[in-house]
């Protein structure tokens, strides 16, 4: 294992930022590459806990002898935001994943990205590990943006249940999965988890798929359990479950639950004088994917997004 | 007087709504002509655009037999952030000038820009009023994406401001109120100027004369057209950036909108800890300082200012 500094800057009062990657494999080595992304958020923490161990990982593999392809895992892209309990970066506030491919000459975090893409370039396959931008949980699910240069076939190998295959946004083209694909790099996102938080089972499902995926991809010498058939979704099918009352929101059903039609899933409460307002109900039948997290909730916001089969099979359907 | 009324709420968690307030002008008599939508804060800490606001709302009370079309008023698109100094949507995090057009159907930053894209369209113009934010100064100026010019040249040339960019698109900014609205076809305009957290009176003079003349000229107000400032066009020249060489605290020696020579000093760099100067920031051409640096910390990289001048 080699550990060292990727991106180094310095700043007016603090110790120096420094986004540090571990090598592992043989510089030399025939075998593919790959390059795993960890948390570029400050509230990222699942995704830094699944990059750390994930790298604790590799160094007992390596001393096994079993890593034949070049893997590069760098857990911590934003140290300076996970210090202080911030989302974005602490000066201006700016998305450190809203700054791809970055830009040598321009501002710090398009220094700091720019610098960090140059060592990202010319990998086989880059994995996100990503967080969710609003305040839900949900199952892993690979998020994989349409860019012309996307490998759904390859995605396919890390067995989660489902992928989420669509356009990409215009604010988009400024993130990293885009760009790195821009770049001929395989590059997809691992959606999961709760923001702020470490969920041990969500770690331990993520950390098997990426093993399996690197197994199959002949980058680790080690026999793997079969995962699941992903389920190929256009996430625009997915049933939204919203709230059309705010206050404090008690659910009663977890991500992964199969619940009926008519299911109580939840309920709203008055938050000050506990009246209940909302008795949430399943409008289908499915898996419950997502959900939201925070116990305070809006008015209008998603309270579960529930995969039914039917259109789960969507796509796969019209592609046959 | 205008009719206020609350044209979006949105039930917030603890006995409080989020709301979005519009005072609406209409004509006295007769029927509507046009319809402009005069908005700002739709980042929670830029203010210029209140005080602009303010002063057209004034001047409107005082002469409404001029109002021949429907003048709509929009102080604060993100009212939770102006209320508590926070540019993006509080709870969230998220820039909601990043989230058009924005969904019914998705967290709340995207249905506040979904509500508000549904409020303005029919509008025949759009001036959305920001102040760049905390840590840049700028001159009155109009930002508009080179696809868009031919349109809405000619009308930014009306607001009274002091330069007109026309810069190439980017793809992010489609995410942008302005862009959603110009794709409705509602003529947007993005105004830049001042600083986040603080106001300008003069600058919100200086558009207040701006506004007026262009509605005397589309004739949403039947008065004469104002005698306005015609802004620099930025394709007679180029911008040159500044970029801070390395962190420490950013001491300008000039001030801001001035003509520079080449080589002359804007500023330095400096150590707070050991008195040393770290560096001096030299214009590397001649020009227009329209950017400048308002808040002094600075990384490598930090834009210290903006300098328009003619092509090298």
């Amino acid at each position: 294992m080699k550990r060292f500094d990727i991106v180094t800057l310095e700043s007016p009062n603090r110790a120096p930022l420094r986004i540090e990657g571990f090598l592992f494999g043989s510089e030399n080595t025939q075998g593919p590459s790959v390059a795993i992304v960890g948390a570029m958020s400050g509230d990222h923490i699942n995704q830094l806990y699944v990059a750390s161990q994930f790298v604790e990982y590799l160094r007992t593999k390596e001393e096994e002898g079993i890593i034949i392809g070049r893997i590069l895992v760098i857990p911590a892209v934003n140290a300076y935001a996970l210090n202080m309990g911030e989302k974005n970066w602490p000066l201006d506030k700016t998305d450190l994943n809203m700054m791809f491919p970055g830009y040598a000459q321009g501002e710090t975090t398009q220094r700091i990205a720019s610098r960090l893409f140059d060592t990202l370039k010319g990998y086989d396959y880059g994995i996100i590990l990503e967080g969710r931008r609003d305040q839900g949980m949900c199952l892993p699910y690979v998020k994989l943006v349409q860019s012309g240069y996307e490998d759904l076939e390859c995605v396919k190998d890390l067995g989660l249940g489902f992928i989420h295959y669509r356009p990409h946004d215009p604010v988009e083209t400024a993130m990293l999965q885009y760009n790195w694909q821009l770049w001929e790099t395989k590059a997809f996102s691992i959606v999961f988890g709760k923001n702020g938080a470490i969920d041990q089972s969500v770690s331990n499902e993520v950390h098997t798929a990426i093993v399996r995926f690197l197994s199959k991809r002949e980058m680790l010498n080690i026999p793997v359990f079969e995962g699941r058939k992903s389920n190929i979704v256009d996430p625009n099918r997915i049933t939204l479950v919203k709230a059309s009352r705010a206050g404090i929101l008690i659910s009663k059903v977890t991500c992964g639950t199969h619940v009926q039609k008519g299911e109580v899933l939840g309920k709203i409460i008055d938050a000050l004088s506990g009246e209940r307002l909302e008795k949430i109900i399943s409008p289908c039948e499915g898996i419950v994917t997502c959900q939201y997290s925070h116990p305070l909730i809006f008015q209008n916001s998603i309270v579960f997004r529930i995969a039914s089969v039917e259109l789960c099979c969507h796509l796969e359907t019209k592609k046959k | 007087m205008g009719n206020i009324e609350e044209v979006l709420t949105i039930e917030l968690p603890v006995g409080e709504n989020f709301r979005i307030q519009r005072c609406r002008y209409a004509p006295t008599q007769g029927q509507s002509t046009k319809r402009i939508s005069v908005v700002s804060g739709i980042h929670g800490d830029e203010l210029e655009g209140q005080y602009v606001c303010f002063l057209l709302g004034q001047w409107l009370r005082e002469h409404p037999d001029t109002i021949k079309g429907t003048i709509d008023i929009y102080p604060a698109i993100n009212s939770l952030g102006i209320d508590s100094i926070t540019r993006s949507v509080p709870f969230y995090d998220v820039d909601l000038n990043r989230t058009f057009p924005g969904s019914k159907n998705d967290f709340l930053p995207a249905q506040i820009a979904h509500g508000v894209v549904n409020l303005m369209r029919g509008s025949d113009f759009a001036i959305d009023i920001h102040s760049s934010n905390v840590f840049l100064r700028e001159i009155p100026q109009v930002r508009i994406a080179k696809s868009q010019e031919d349109v809405l040249v000619p009308l930014a040339n009306l607001l009274n401001i002091d330069f007109v960019w026309v810069h190439d698109a980017v793809t992010v900014l489609e995410s942008t109120f302005a862009h959603a609205m110009n794709t409705i076809g509602t003529k947007t305009l993005v105004v830049e100027m001042g600083v986040g957290m603080r106001l300008g009176k003069a600058y919100g003079h200086q558009l207040l004369d701006g506004l007026l003349n262009l509605m005397a000229h589309e004739g949403i107000l039947d008065i004469e057209p104002l005698k306005v400032r015609f802004p620099i066009q930025s394709h007679v020249g180029e911008v040159a950036y500044l970029n801070a060489s390395c962190p420490g605290l950013f001491v300008p020696v000039i001030d801001h909108c001035q003509v520079i020579e080449k080589g002359s000093v804007v500023g330095h760099i400096v150590s707070a800890l050991s008195g040393e100067v770290l560096d001096e920031v030299i214009a590397p051409i001649a020009g227009i300082l329209f950017t400048i640096r308002a808040y002094p910390i600075v990384y490598e990289g930090s834009l210290l200012g903006r300098i328009f001048g003619e092509k090298q």
